[in-house]
């Protein structure tokens, strides 16, 4: 597919993966409105960046040089390369979740037991209070709206990477409208919507588990299951800002990615470990202990 | 399974009324826009300044699209987020000597309590007629609640319990007032006649208005705690035996249709004793008034000192009797 260049005439490299296109002789960004195809629905919502460009590096730098003592050399003083920001397409997920639960709820209640012990030498009986645990069953169902579940529609981004640097704050966002994606890299949806859809639903099941879970009268709870049926489910597509920049700390190994949020600047990215300074530390803490232990042993009477 | 879209003015998920611009559905997170849709074939769209006709780009700064020519930033189209305005003014029944008239008689009204020269002694500080403001819901609510409770317990003194009950909100009325306690505006409620509703106010010379003073969003909000506490309330009378704890509720709302009210009442100060009191008269039925009145400190004190003499009278009795 060829398409010019609005602003100079130029041929436009087009990448089936971008909703942008840069033109590679005059530099303006285009933003690339195509048909429609199966599973790149039009965006319903956008969000805009709120983080520049500058305050993005020094908190990346900032956030390097915080990073643990056993990351690999090099990581604190990693250089940070290609820092871009990218409109990601992510699914917004709502429902209506009924669950059924079932559980065994324990009830504390005090008894006053009787034991023998020793005093002066005599056998005693006395008594004391205890906290006994009485257990019984409970089940119900509960009701309620799943929704702001937000999952990654980009192949290029995985969920748990988008999930690191959340929350995004959804009542900034926007109708979608092209002049929020001026200038700026935006992707086209690469993973399936009945891939989001099944990532989405997940998440909603984690967040629900632990509603149930909080939803539990008692002192005490075991043997919780629960089985959720969903209904009206809805996923809408949404751009959401992000900055994605390298950080090279070693020339012979592959640089380590972070991502921020560009609407609240929190950042993440998998810091590589050091198995040397790990085993080291490990070796010195046995050390450490073994030395104690040793001069415990030679002061014993 | 088919995904859900929402219409324009009501949540096709849970028929909440919906603001025209609203992007979601506050209440369901239903998505609310209209997409526009997709072109027929491919095209490459340029974001002009539409001072400059240069490119534009967004601007993470001004976070909005900004001319790097000649620095004109675009607007973009953002959801309005505008203070609460009253729609409805329910006009005044009740004029301000009836009124006064009723703060007479709450004064003179007898309770053992009370001073008795209250009647005479009180004089009036303020008299303000006064539209407050509120939202009248309409909704439905399907109401889950677990809790523990004396009922079927055993060895403990609780056993565990839960259901789930359908609760219907008809012109439920939600203060939104500063100047009126939570208890005061609960009592005028019920006696409101909405029916009567117009879009001017109607009223004694004077009346002010109180204002709404919180946005769109703040409201939803706010209205929305207000409906889950209500249904809280509710699901405490559900759970059954006579002690309850643990109470755990979570309310799936359908329907919320929300208008805004301003309600007349008139609002009194009375003095008695250098101490200001306050009497609230509902204004469409001056049967309903709610206030404060002193406590005469020594009736009190007679009711104790007779409370302790005929305690310690008992126990006199009580030696006597063993002697």
């Amino acid at each position: 597919m060829n398409l010019r260049c609005d602003s100079c005439g130029a041929q436009l490299v087009l990448e089936s993966e971008r909703r942008t296109a840069l033109c590679p002789y005059c530099g303006s960004t285009s933003i690339v409105e195509r048909p429609p195809a199966a599973d790149r629905p039009n965006p319903a919502f956008a969000m805009g960046f709120a983080v520049p460009r500058d305050q993005v590096f020094a908190k990346a730098r900032e956030w390097l040089a915080g990073r643990t003592l056993f990351a690999r050399s090099g990581v604190r003083r990693a250089a940070l390369e290609g820092i871009q920001g990218i409109y990601l397409p992510a699914y917004l997920y709502s429902a209506v979740a009924h669950a059924d639960y079932e559980a065994e709820i324990g009830e504390h209640y005090q008894e006053t037991e009787t034991y023998q012990t020793q005093e002066n030498g005599k056998t005693v009986t006395k008594t004391r209070q205890v906290t006994r645990t009485e257990w019984r069953p409970l089940s119900g169902r509960l009701s309620e709206y799943v929704a702001d579940v937000l999952v990654t529609a980009s192949k290029g981004l995985p969920n748990a990477e988008l999930e690191a640097v959340e929350p995004f704050d959804l009542r900034l966002l926007k109708r979608y409208q092209p002049a929020l994606l001026s200038g700026w890299i935006a992707e086209e949806p690469s993973l399936t919507g009945a891939q989001c859809l099944e990532l989405a639903r997940g998440e909603a099941s984690q967040a629900l588990e632990k509603k149930v879970r909080e939803f539990m009268p008692g002192d005490e709870v075991r043997s919780l299951s629960h089985r959720t049926e969903v209904a009206q489910e809805s996923l809408d597509l949404c751009l959401v800002p992000v900055w994605v920049m390298a950080a090279r700390y070693d020339q012979q190994q592959p640089p380590m990615r972070i991502v921020v949020n560009g609407q609240s600047g929190m950042i993440a990215g998998k810091v590589p470990l050091s198995w040397i300074k790990i085993t080291l530390a490990v070796l010195a803490a046995a050390a450490a202990v073994g030395a104690f232990a040793w001069l415990l042993l030679q002061h014993k009477p | 399974m088919p995904l859900e879209t929402a219409t324009a003015l009501a949540c096709r998920r849970c028929a909440a009324a919906l603001e025209r611009d609203d992007l979601r559905c506050p209440i369901c997170g239903l998505a609310s826009t209209a997409l526009a849709p997709r072109p027929e074939k491919s095209s490459a769209v340029l974001v002009r300044c539409k001072s400059c006709r240069a490119v534009v780009a967004y601007s993470a700064v001004d976070q909005a699209p900004k001319c790097a020519y000649c620095g004109a930033v675009a607007e973009v189209e953002t959801p309005e987020d505008p203070v609460e305005q009253a729609q409805a003014f329910l006009p005044f029944h009740v004029g301000n000597d009836q009124a006064l008239e009723t703060l007479r008689g709450f004064l003179a009204k007898r309770s053992f309590f009370r001073p008795a020269d209250l009647s005479a002694k009180a004089s009036l500080a303020e008299l303000k007629a006064l539209w407050w403001p509120a939202w009248v819901c309409n909704a439905k609510a399907l109401v889950s609640w677990s809790a523990d409770s004396d009922a079927g317990h055993r060895r403990s003194d609780w056993a565990p319990h839960s259901g789930q009950t359908e609760l219907v909100f008809r012109n439920l009325v939600l203060s939104a007032a500063r100047g009126l306690s939570d208890p005061e505006t609960r009592s005028l409620a019920p006696a409101y006649d909405l029916s009567a509703a117009a879009a001017a106010p109607k009223g004694p010379a004077g009346a002010l208005t109180e204002q709404f003073d919180t946005s769109r969003s703040g409201a939803r909000r706010r209205i929305h705690e207000a409906l889950e506490a209500r249904a809280a309330e509710h699901a405490r009378g559900e759970v059954p035996g006579s002690r309850s704890r643990n109470l755990h509720v979570a309310a799936l709302l359908t329907g919320l249709e929300t208008s805004r009210y301003a309600l007349p009442a008139y609002v009194f100060a009375y003095r008695y004793r250098k101490k200001l009191y306050r009497v609230v008269v509902h204004g469409q039925d001056a049967q309903v008034v709610i206030g404060k009145a002193p406590i005469s400190g020594w009736r009190v004190a007679a009711v104790v000192a007779a409370g302790v003499l005929a305690l310690a009278a008992a126990l006199a009795a009580v030696l006597l009797w063993r002697h």
